[in-house]
């Protein structure tokens, strides 16, 4: 157990650069030194694309939410633009910017 | 701003100092760590004829192209796929060329949606570049249109699709079914919302498999080259060129182009002695935010927006009492620019005028234009709910540029006749095989960049064999370049580079924009012809040879310059309004028939009476003196048999 707690320690130390090792390491020690991890803080997930993909609550409201399954409703189309028809003003809209007319 | 950029790079500098002669054969060892040539690295000899200072690598291919954007990698792929050696120089990185910024759509006449024909899609594009553009070029991208963009989808271009599995086609302005009389027509293909971005990432792709060398972040004057990232002048030996720089946007102190939209096509083009077409024709959008130059929808008009000035007053019901703030384009922007001269403009110098939202409901705003109060709050640092968004007219496109025909091989006007210029090609936005004539149609123009991106590799692969033998260079050839580079980058005048550019700017917004009328021209040339002497007392102030953005900036005002007389004295010079280009003292078109009414018993105007022709601008680089001559319209289609060509009429909507 002493032996475990400071691989973890220093396993610690070495999470500067963020790598796939840090997922294997930290669950492999949890489990081992089980009594230790569960009274830390929730450990902070690493900034890398994984991280932020891992929690889809954190990631903003977005004004233009994506149809289901990518397919408009209305006019079935699919992989189109999200949000209402860019050209229902005559010229392509999108977020209030036009972008060509 | 220059050291800023500079520091923000993360490349090493090693820089050149004056006296330092680099010895020929080390530049190609010691320095390969920043060559970045991709592709083939044979053939980069380095020679001492035109400077020791500025050792010159030449390099020999078979086609050059300037250029990256979307023409510019059409273009380059093709002529690789055809066996030519080619090399693509271009100052940004290809999938940052402003073609990224294109997110409409694409026309082409597919007939997914209804049933539709090729020779509509022509009609429609005459009509739209009020019979200013040569038939023969929008018959050939017209009839090329469906197989170019079935070509993108092929190249794996994501466009959006219909249940069945077909390209969705979505109603987009200015096209009809049946030359006009079918209604409206749905021909505009497009990728989500981001169509431009995904063909230039399409067509970078796609160019990666063939083996076109690219020489990325090269700042091109003529086909000699300044390496920014370690500052060796490269000279490209070539057949062929390919001219795909895109427009100049940046004449202008208001426009929707990136800062790197500067007209170096034509600005070459005119330094070689070959004159630019139609620069008069520049496209304007009413509502551009202030500083930003994003474009606000019409659809905020549209929902209840009003413009104001700067007594608060909603001045569009002065202009058109019946349509106020919902009048045409053209009505709304003419009424800003005489608002804005009036002196009722808003700001510290009272140069834009507000477009109001916050006097409706903020959840109508929300549900009927979701995204505006991000992108106001983004661009225009407002909340769209509590104040006024600052807004002017702002430049978005450049209809005119290096004059090509169909095929893209850049012509000149002798004797009354075109005559190709052999090895010279152009397309995209800073050609002009005028399709789009005198206005351009929403969604033509990235239909334009895939199809005479194409036509130039086409073309050059049947005139030309890949390996051809080069004809003799003067071993001293681009002196001129580098002397006026060396001259730049120790420029000890008084005026600094970005005050120039300012002026410039200014008088252009203010003298050749949205409102143009004879004595605001005639000003305007005067003072352009001013500032233009002022070139000559520039300061710069960085000495460095690597990364110097303070040079490249000032090579770049000197290309806006060139563009910026021509534009405005050709614009002078045009006493009718058409299309984009529309006078105060001059309202109607003059062709060489009244087309208001029948045309029995009128007689022919001669050609020198009548404005449907194109203007051809030549410049003189040392004097900035600007000359006009003009080139008649090709009425004529590629095939009369097939499509018949469109004789004028008057064009309303």
């Amino acid at each position: 157990m002493f032996v475990l707690r400071s691989l973890f320690t220093s396993a610690r130390r070495h999470v500067v650069s963020p790598s796939l090792t840090v997922g294997r390491v930290f669950p492999g020690c949890s489990r081992a030194a089980s009594g230790v991890v569960k009274d830390k803080e929730p450990l902070k997930k690493a900034k890398t694309p994984q991280g932020r993909f891992d929690s889809p609550e954190e990631r903003s409201k977005e004004v233009l939410e994506k149809f289901p399954d990518d397919v408009n409703p209305l006019t079935k189309e699919k992989g189109g633009p999200r949000g209402p028809e860019p050209t229902r003003y005559g010229d392509w809209e999108r977020k209030g910017r036009c972008v060509d007319f | 701003m220059a050291s800023v950029r500079a520091a923000s790079r993360l490349l090493s500098k090693r820089v050149l100092s004056k006296t330092t002669t680099v010895p020929a054969a080390s530049v190609q060892g010691s320095r390969n760590f920043h060559f970045s040539i991709y592709g083939k690295k044979k053939n980069a000899k380095v020679s001492d004829d035109i400077s020791t200072q500025y050792p010159v690598v030449d390099h020999e291919f078979d086609a050059v192209v300037v250029g990256a954007g979307g023409a510019g990698l059409r273009a380059a792929f093709g002529l690789s796929e055809a066996g030519f050696n080619t090399a693509c120089v271009t100052k940004l990185f290809p999938t940052r060329s402003h073609t990224v910024a294109a997110q409409g759509g694409i026309n082409a006449a597919l007939g997914n949606m209804e049933e539709d024909d090729w020779r509509w899609h022509f009609y429609d594009t005459v009509k739209g570049s009020d019979w200013l553009g040569d038939q023969d070029a929008i018959h050939y991208m017209t009839e090329q249109a469906p197989a170019a963009v079935v070509e993108l989808e092929n190249f794996g271009m994501p466009f959006s699709r219909t249940e069945d599995g077909k390209i969705y086609q979505r109603a987009f302005g200015g096209q009809s079914l049946k030359y006009g009389k079918g209604g409206q027509a749905h021909r505009c293909c497009c990728v989500a919302d981001r169509t431009g971005h995904s063909l230039l990432h399409t067509l970078y792709g796609r160019s990666l498999r063939y083996d076109t060398s690219y020489f990325v972040e090269y700042f091109c004057k003529g086909v000699i080259a300044l390496c920014m990232e370690d500052g060796s002048i490269h000279r490209f030996r070539a057949q062929n060129t390919v001219i795909a720089t895109g427009g100049y946007g940046r004449t202008y102190f208001s426009c929707t182009s990136a800062h790197t939209s500067t007209g170096d096509g034509n600005a070459m083009v005119t330094r070689a002695g070959l004159p630019c077409q139609d620069l008069e024709f520049v496209q304007f959008h009413p509502t551009g935010i202030y500083g930003a130059g994003c474009l606000i929808t019409e659809g905020c008009r549209g929902e209840g927006g009003i413009l104001i000035n700067s007594e608060g007053e909603r001045f569009m019901e002065r202009y058109a009492p019946n349509a106020k703030d919902l009048a045409s384009r053209d009505v709304v922007s003419r009424s800003m620019t005489i608002e804005i001269r009036e002196g009722r403009g808003v700001g510290p110098e009272k140069d834009h005028v507000y477009l109001q939202l916050h006097h409706l409901p903020p959840q109508q705003l929300a549900t009927r234009l979701p995204g505006i109060s991000e992108t106001a709050m983004i661009f225009a640092g407002v909340d769209v709910t509590k104040e006024p968004i600052p807004v002017l007219p702002t430049v978005h496109y450049n209809m005119g540029g290096v004059p090509t025909n169909y095929k893209g091989q850049v012509i000149t006007h002798t004797g009354g006749e075109d005559k190709v210029v052999r090895g010279l090609y152009a397309c995209g936005e800073a050609a002009c095989a005028s399709v789009h004539g005198a206005n351009r149609l929403g969604a033509n123009s990235l239909l334009d960049l895939v199809v005479f991106g194409r036509a130039c590799a086409l073309t050059i692969a049947e005139e030309h064999k890949p390996g051809e033998k080069l004809s003799p260079l003067q071993p001293s050839a681009g002196e001129e370049s580098v002397a006026n580079l060396d001259k730049l980058r120790f420029a000890n005048g008084n005026l600094r580079t970005s005050e120039i550019r300012l002026n410039m700017q200014k008088t252009m917004q203010a003298h050749a924009a949205v409102f143009r009328t004879g004595s605001v021209l005639k000003e305007g040339c005067d003072k352009m012809d001013a500032i233009y002497q002022t070139l000559d007392d520039i300061k710069t102030f960085d000495r460095g040879i690597v990364w110097n953005t303070d040079l490249v900036e000032t090579l770049e005002l000197q290309n806006l310059m060139l563009n910026a007389v021509q534009t405005i004295h050709a614009a002078e010079q045009r006493k009718e309004s058409r299309g984009a280009h529309a006078r105060e003292d001059f309202k109607d078109r003059v062709d060489e028939y009244d087309y208001s009414k029948p045309l029995q018993g009128q007689e022919k105007k001669p050609y020198d009476q009548h404005w449907r022709k194109h203007s051809l601008s030549f410049v003189d680089p040392k004097t900035g003196k600007v000359t006009l001559k003009y080139r008649p319209v090709i009425d004529s289609s590629l095939d009369e048999q097939d499509c018949a060509h469109v004789p004028p009429a008057i064009r309303s909507y």
